[in-house]
């Protein structure tokens, strides 16, 4: 910017204010500039910029009509006396709900660009900027990436402040709070940065910060851009930044003292730090019960061992490791491989690939021609390649189990991690048996073991291993069984109040009597009990009771 | 970073350069399902017959059809001066890379067995391709000929055969023995091994018409052969055997036939379901011998006669019966060995060895007479605990009704 500092600032003479918007902003067709006279004997003149479609014309309308018409009714009506241009406007013509006034031409060009709009008068040094955002937006809509079976069907979209008020409506806490920046020499892009206060630990929020200020970029359009200028390990396949559609999920890391990225215009929200475990739970793990969650959560575990390795092995065996093999199974194997011209490695890269073409091309063709993709490709990889005798049933078995081990993934960017390592191990141990496999998958080990994610180790709470977020990683404990926080959060670490398991009423001592007066008062009086033992109980939630004030019982008492 | 980039590229490209060494796919390979050795056509030659999978018609038609002659394996012979130099002469004639690891079974004719195993023990240990828990027999008949059987119930002759000794344990018809137990008795100082025996006889099976006299060879468990060292000395039949294997393994089942307590010419079965056996060694006066116990606990699977599980009297009779057939039998296998063949095959050696390890420095030198002067002394208990599901006996309501 070359501007001098005069230059940068609003002066009291309208023209020169409309020539420097003009200068910077120029002839766009969607920039709207409305002149306005205003207050009737006086003749004020002023003018009103904005963008057209960012600005809402409802909001527009409104300024027209105070600065044209009411604020005129207004001020004869009330033969107020105000000499003072701006004060006058200010306190007693516009009725938006929210406006400031600015000086510098840099925020006023800035606020136009991003919806907002401008009024400038004539004899006024400052312009008046109104808050008149409102633009066609997607609906809160079903994620589309991660569904879900029980949970909330809301996902984030577009709109950054949807987004921040999906997961406000989550959590009312007031101690979350959320940071403004823009990101983006060009875009300028609206970035959010959420935590609760109570449970991030030291440090975390200012590593973010100084990771994102850092950032310098001509435009951010998607939150991946930000993904990947900000991960720890630039190079490793892995993704050390979980992306998610799921205001819930967000919710529930935020509790778990992790920072939260909004970025405007894409419905995918950042979590760090992130553990590689947290690619394989789900939210139904959640909200199903601990027993139904803890199993299909081991069955994701399968899943994701299935899809790194099973083709490997396969190859492995059949090709090195003969005498591995069942007598049975080795028949079988062998029967199906009687024809087949191609030495096993090939054939596992032939079909791997085809059933990536499958996914890529089933992802990119128009919905309408969705079909056919998937008609086409398993007749291709289904029959007609066992019968033409180019690859053998079994490994179509093997490729087809991989695959769908690979979709039972929930995060999508993890699944498409998993299936990129997948390629090293089949060609180590296609060419180096065993051997290969073993050295390659410890490289991946090592390596997975080596990254962190802004501070925290990858691997975590395995290794390091921490006895007590063993609740929460390969099974699911029950809600009442988890008390306190992941070893991540930091200060309020307990979340849960004691004895909360719950139990029926001692049946023997109190026994439910079918008088109605009875009943009603034994009812009263364990609710009362249950109060008093609310609060000598409960030490780890008396730090939030204080602070919102006892709501909940003065609620309870009216 | 060029550097990084360098080493990464070369890390990668040594593993192409490999060039998948030791690859061989599993359908190039000849998978070995079971292997015969007979004498060769000349003296001091052997002859090794392999039997080799056909995948493609073992497995029917999987996927794609292959070249079918129907036939699930491909018998070939081969001979040579040693095994090795058969087997090596075996590549001549197969098309794919002989592979050993899924051998089912070992068969040895008994003719080479006479001259002496020692060169076979040495092959079938030696070869890491082979696996050490792999089935071996004797037989009495061409092992080219008895390894290619067809039963019509499995897939491949070898499987066949090596499922004939899955329940080995209960019939007692043969020992279970494979190639570990071989080399073990082989190798040992004290006991000698005995080999399973398989052989050949034709049968009439379902399918052939035996009106016509239509019969077909099958194999068949047939006792065991005894070995002195190396070289086989004796062999004792099926009925034999019984007593043999109690001394060696831990057998669940046995089946006893005795005369009725009342009616002589009827037959009670009974079942041995638990066996507990203990060899005591003892030595006096410079003199091994052995304290064997047996305690069986015996349930009657079948009366040919009135026999009621809850009739004291009956039941004495019966344990009594059963305990003097057990010991005839045992006594008459022991008798057998010590006497006639004097190898130790029971393993007595090893338990005395284990009891009195300074003794058997002394008469480990003239084991094998000492093996057969010692004296066996048999204690035997059986009790009826069980009449399977019946108590009372099966006889015909008009008998009973006379009877009262």
């Amino acid at each position: 910017m070359e501007t001098t500092s005069k230059d940068m600032r609003f002066t009291t003479e309208l023209e020169k204010n409309i020539a420097k918007i003009k200068k910077h902003l120029g002839d766009s067709v969607d920039l709207v500039k409305r002149k306005i006279y205003f207050l009737g004997n006086r003749q004020v003149s002023s003018v009103l910029f904005y963008i057209d479609g960012l600005a809402s014309v409802e909001h527009v309308e409104k300024v027209i009509d105070a600065m044209m018409y009411e604020g005129n009714e207004f001020i004869k009506r009330n033969q107020l006396m105000i000499s003072d241009l701006e004060t006058l406007i200010e306190q007693h013509v516009l009725m938006n709900t929210s406006f400031s006034m600015i000086t510098e031409v840099e925020k006023a060009l800035v606020a136009i660009l991003s919806g907002d709009s401008m009024l400038f008068v004539d004899g006024c040094e400052k312009a008046f900027h109104i808050q008149t955002k409102g633009w066609d937006t997607r609906s809160v809509d079903e994620p589309q990436t991660e569904q879900v079976v029980r949970g909330s069907r809301d996902g984030f979209t577009e709109n950054i402040r949807t987004n921040t008020a999906l997961v406000r409506r989550r959590l009312r806490d007031p101690e979350l709070r959320l940071e403004t920046m823009s990101i983006g020499v060009r875009s300028k892009t609206d970035i959010n940065i959420a935590y609760i206060t109570g449970t991030v630990k030291k440090g975390l929020v200012d590593e973010v910060k100084k990771r994102l200020n850092n950032i310098k970029i001509d435009g951010i359009l998607e939150s991946g851009y930000i993904e990947e200028m900000i991960a720890d390990s630039p190079f490793s396949p892995f993704t050390t930044v979980m992306s998610t559609e799921r205001p819930d999920k967000v919710a529930s890391a935020l509790l778990e003292g992790r920072v939260a990225i909004f970025v405007d215009n894409t419905p995918f929200v950042l979590v760090v730090p992130t553990y590689f475990w947290q690619f394989l739970q789900a939210s139904d793990d959640y909200y199903m019960g601990f027993m139904a969650g803890s199993f299909f959560r081991i069955i994701r575990y399968i899943a994701f061992v299935i899809s790194l390795t099973l083709t490997s092995i396969y190859v492995m065996l059949v090709s090195f490791h003969q005498e591995m093999i069942p007598t049975p199974l080795a028949l079988t194997i062998a029967s199906g491989r009687e024809i087949v011209p191609f030495p096993v490695l090939l054939e596992a890269l032939l079909m791997e690939i085809t059933f990536e073409l499958m996914r890529e091309a089933g992802l990119r063709m128009p919905k309408p021609v969705g079909q056919a993709v998937s008609i086409v490709g398993s007749l291709v990889i289904g029959q007609a390649a066992v019968q033409a005798g180019i690859v053998s049933p079994f490994m179509v078995i093997v490729v087809a189990v991989t695959g769908i081990s690979s979709f039972a993934i929930p995060n999508y960017s993890a699944s498409y991690s998993i299936r990129l390592i997948r390629f090293p191990l089949l060609i180590a141990s296609g060419t180096l048996g065993l051997l290969g496999f073993s050295v390659m998958f410890s490289l991946l080990a090592i390596h997975a073991l080596s990254i962190r994610s802004f501070g925290e180790s990858y691997l975590a709470p395995a290794t390091p291993f921490q006895p007590n977020d063993q609740k929460d990683t390969l099974i699911r404990f029950p809600w009442w069984a988890m008390k306190k926080r992941p070893q991540l959060a930091d200060g309020d670490t307990i979340k849960l109040g004691d004895h909360q398991k719950p139990s029926p009423p001692d049946k023997v001592k109190k026994p439910l009597k079918l008088n109605d007066e009875n009943q009603s008062e034994s009812e009263k009086s364990k609710n009362d009990e249950d109060n008093n033992k609310d609060y000598e109980d409960i030490t780890g939630l008396r730090r939030w009771k204080k602070k919102s004030g006892g709501n909940k019982g003065e609620k309870r008492k009216e | 970073m060029k550097r990084a980039n360098l080493i990464i590229l070369i890390i990668f490209s040594t593993l192409l350069l490999t060039a998948c060494v030791g690859k061989r796919e599993i359908n190039d390979l000849a998978l070995v399902m079971a292997v015969g050795i007979d004498k060769g056509s000349e003296d001091g030659k052997i002859k090794v017959t392999v039997q080799v999978s056909r995948p493609g018609d073992a497995r029917g038609q999987t996927g794609a059809p292959t070249g079918q002659s129907g036939e699930t394996t491909w018998n070939v012979e081969a001979e040579g001066e040693s095994i090795f130099e058969a087997i090596r002469n075996l590549t001549g004639v197969a098309s794919r890379r002989v592979f050993w690891a899924h051998n089912f079974i070992i068969v040895i004719n008994e003719e080479v067995a006479k001259e002496g195993i020692g060169d076979i023990v040495d092959f079938f240990t030696r070869n890491p391709e082979l696996r050490m828990r792999t089935l071996v027999a004797l037989t009495p008949d061409k092992a080219s000929e008895l390894t290619s059987t067809i039963t019509s119930l499995e897939v491949t002759p070898g499987e066949a055969l090596s499922k004939l000794f899955r329940y080995t344990n209960i019939s007692t018809l043969a020992p279970y023995t494979e190639i570990t137990d071989l080399l073990a008795a082989y190798l040992s100082e004290s006991s000698e091994p005995l080999l399973a025996r398989v052989s050949l006889k034709e049968r009439k099976i379902d399918g052939l018409k035996p009106e016509e006299g239509a019969k077909r060879k099958q194999v068949e468990l047939s006792g065991a052969g005894v070995f002195e060292n190396d070289k086989l000395v004796g062999i004792l039949q099926a009925d034999e055997l019984q007593g043999i294997i109690l001394f060696r393994d831990n057998i669940n089942s046995g089946v006893v036939v005795v005369s009725c307590p009342k009616e002589k010419n009827n037959n009670i079965s009974v079942e041995l379901n638990k066996q507990k056996f203990e060899v005591k060694p003892t030595y006096k006066n410079e003199e091994v011998g052995f304290n064997a116990k047996l305690d069986a606990s015996v349930t009657v699977v079948e009366a040919g006669c009135s026999f009621s599980i809850s009739n004291k009297d009956d039941v004495e009779q019966l344990e009594k019966a059963v305990e003097a057939k057990l010991r005839e039998d045992i006594n008459k296998s022991i008798e057998k060995i010590q006497k006639e063949y004097k190898t130790d095959v029971l393993e007595l050696g090893k338990v005395f060895q284990n009891k009195y390890p300074y003794e058997w420095r002394k008469v480990k030198k003239d084991w094998k007479n000492s093996f057969s002067a010692a004296d066996i002394n048999l204690t035997i208990h059986a009790s009826v605990d069980s009449g399977s599901l019946l108590f009372q006996p099966t006889i015909s309501g008009k008998e009973e009704r006379k009877e009262k």
